[in-house]
């Protein structure tokens, strides 16, 4: 990790520890929450980014991570450990089956499969009420009592999610990393070379899965609550748009893009229901005017001004 | 780029939950206000302003003003969730009110529980809320599917109805009444058999495929608990198929309120039984002339709409409570609420110091064309009270 990056990243996790002492219940929901769906986003961009395929599903492993955490906690009562190891296991073991199917195909035709495995997974939680609650939603959910308080569970959170966000870092700076770029640019060249292409895009997509499923369950807890919204294709469009706001060409855009687009929904939620409509604009914008995103802009930004000088 | 943004956020937040809070009473006001529960959830607030300005014009709530924070919470119950915690958190919101749909009530509910904020559910009926699901801060002014589905049995009774379809919304309202009719059917209608139970998905608009199972399956009576526009967009898709010449429509979820009265006109099926809160064109209660007739002031029409009386009562129990209690202390709010009576526009209501129930009866009758009304009106009007008969 060059040194800027990582004394940038001990910045914002500083600054992010301190949000406690701000003593406002709002602000350490909005920061728990922004940064579960920072990491939601980083993982989909491991496929879209690094990868070069578009998920269209990404929101099933979300919200198979997060029954899965409530359901062990409250139906079974299992405790934090074990609950949460079986959500990362669930998350991974459903998503290595999904990408075995999808790796086989691309474009266009991954991206439908992918969408088609989630409406599987939502359709799942839709009926399985006895299990899940179906549209009522899982309510209630037992977080363990030495975590079950804001501020620790905050910087429960916080931990859970900087180990994850740290290991993604690793995982995309890795040999593997590179060797996925290089399927992204030219996955016939990268055959070539002798990069088994299509276990590489397996492994990005369990990756991607996986990763989901940690801040899905990490959703559960902070919501004390799982709903079926939370796997509908909507979802995965949202996180999708956060991607694509944020950059999917650097490693942090995606964070950049969660947390603008969050903020956003929540400020205009406040003054007008018409939200899809400001999401489609900025959708459409991002598309003409950003196509790198927001990590694109600041670094075209900083281009002009290093010129200027 | 991050850090500016993250501290410039937090800095806005900041200033704007330091606003002024002390001299005030903050109620936080959950209703759907577009989409499909719009229908109910406009009128709704309707009635939570005429409370809350009528308190305030009288000195507010222990001598201070009453401010209202409303949040749409979409139908959904995640949305309501957040939305919940958000008035909680960032508004300071002393007591929450309203909630429409079940499901909603249920997540707003547990917020309560968490936060440790009391909450008066106005609409939502699911039987959960003050049974399995209760806690000491969730008290419910509405009916609710037990109530509902009892009166809805002895209707079948009445009519010798003896073939049942049952059709209903696939969330814990629909489940939750079903639920009731069968029990109720037991107590009032032991010979009647239910042949057929559908399940619609919440907001649906296509109901063709159910229409056609309903009429194959040979009942000579429907329940049903579809709400607001799932009913109308059902019977404007079921009467070109003859399905209300072929069988009764024995309804909760108040499709007999002026709200879907009114609105359908000469689209209104025929053969249908249904319920209300209250209703414009009936005072059983004395009190019940001045409120319709100042609600018909705000509203500019003599017509008025159900809902308003509901998010109504809600206020006022929260103002009684509040003032017996001499503060607005969730505990002591809570322990105020367990047993209060208040006398509204629909009659006396009293809430259960056990179950947080309130005893909330409805009207209940066919829906009839009658000379010089421009669509049905219920007739003849039966108070169904709030009472099971084991």
């Amino acid at each position: 990790m060059t040194r800027p990056v990582l004394a940038a990243c001990a910045a914002v996790f500083l600054l992010l520890a301190l949000v406690p002492l701000l003593e406002s219940n709002y602000l350490i929901d909005l920061f728990n929450e922004i940064m579960i769906y920072a990491l939601f986003a980083l993982s989909l961009n491991v496929i879209i980014g690094y990868s070069g395929n578009v998920s269209f599903g990404h929101a099933a492993y979300f919200a198979i991570g997060g029954y899965t955490m409530a359901i062990l906690l409250t139906t079974y009562e299992w405790s934090l450990l074990p609950a949460f190891a079986a959500a990362v296991a669930f998350s991974f073991a459903a998503s290595a089956v999904v990408a075995y199917f999808c790796t086989r195909l691309t474009d266009i035709y991954f991206a439908m499969l992918t969408l088609a495995f989630s409406m599987l997974v939502w359709g799942v939680a839709f009926k399985w009420r006895s299990m899940t609650g179906g549209d009522d939603g899982f309510v209630g959910v037992d977080v363990p009592a030495f975590i079950a308080e804001r501020v620790p569970f905050y910087y429960f959170s916080l931990v859970v999610i900087g180990a994850a966000v740290a290991v993604l870092w690793v995982i995309c700076h890795s040999a593997f990393g590179r060797a996925l770029l290089a399927v992204r640019e030219n996955p016939i060249r990268a055959g070539f070379v002798g990069i088994n292409t299509r276990l590489m895009r397996w492994w990005a997509f369990v990756v991607a899965g996986t990763f989901a499923g940690i801040a899905g369950s990490l959703f559960a807890m902070v919501h004390r609550g799982m709903y079926t919204e939370s796997a509908f294709w909507p979802e995965s469009a949202t996180v999708l748009i956060m991607t694509l706001l944020g950059g999917m060409y650097s490693f942090f855009g995606p964070a950049i893009g969660a947390a603008s687009l969050f903020l956003l929904e929540r400020l205009t939620n406040e003054y007008t229901e018409y939200w899809p409509l400001v999401l489609g604009t900025i959708l459409l914008a991002i598309l003409m005017f950003l196509p790198e995103g927001l990590a694109g802009l600041a670094q075209a930004i900083r281009r002009q001004i290093l010129r200027g000088r | 780029m991050r850090r500016s943004l993250l501290a410039a956020t937090a800095a806005a937040a900041v200033l704007a939950a330091g606003a002024a809070q002390a001299d005030e009473i903050r109620i936080g006001v959950l209703y759907p206000i577009a989409g499909t529960g719009a229908v109910y959830g406009e009128p709704a607030m309707h009635g939570h302003n005429m409370a809350v300005d009528e308190l305030n014009a009288a000195g507010g709530i222990l001598g201070k003003k009453i401010v209202s924070f409303a949040r749409d919470t979409k139908l959904k119950p995640a949305a309501a969730s957040a939305a919940a915690k958000e008035l909680i958190t960032k508004d300071g919101v002393d007591v929450l009110v309203g909630g429409l749909s079940s499901a909603v009530g249920l997540a707003i509910s547990e917020v309560a529980r968490q936060e440790g904020v009391v909450y008066v559910a106005t609409i939502p009926k699911t039987i959960k809320l003050t049974t399995e699901k209760r806690h000491d801060h969730v008290f419910r002014t509405a009916s609710h599917t037990d109530f509902e589905g009892d009166a809805m049995a002895q209707i079948v009774a009445q009519l010798g109805l003896k073939k049942i379809c049952d059709i209903q919304l696939d969330y814990a309202y629909g489940h939750d009444l079903a639920a009731g009719i069968e029990k109720g059917l037991k107590r009032h209608a032991p010979d009647a058999e239910k042949v057929l139970d559908l399940r619609v998905k919440l907001g649906a608009t296509d109901y063709n495929a159910f229409i056609s199972q309903i009429m194959g399956a040979g009942c000579d009576g429907v329940t049903s608990g579809l709400w607001g526009s799932h009913f109308v967009n059902f019977a404007q898709q079921g009467s070109p198929f003859g399905l209300f010449q072929q069988i009764k429509y024995i309804s909760g979820g108040e499709i007999a309120s002026h709200e879907i009265a009114g609105k359908m006109k000469g689209d209104y099926p025929d053969n249908v039984w249904s319920n209300t809160y209250e209703l414009w064109y009936h005072h059983h209660d004395p009190s019940h002339v001045a409120f319709q007739e100042a609600l018909a002031a705000r509203s500019g029409t003599g017509e008025t709409a159900m809902w308003p009386v509901l998010a109504y009562i809600g206020v006022k129990f929260i103002a009684a409570a509040a003032e017996k209690a001499g503060s607005m202390d969730a505990d002591a709010l809570s322990g105020a609420l367990k047993g209060m009576s208040i006398s509204t526009p629909v009659g006396q209501r009293t809430i259960d110091p056990e179950t947080h129930q309130a005893d909330t009866g409805q009207f209940w009758g066919p829906m009839v064309r009658k000379e010089g009304a421009d669509y049905r009106v219920m007739d003849p009007v039966t108070y169904i009270p709030a009472v099971i008969e084991e």
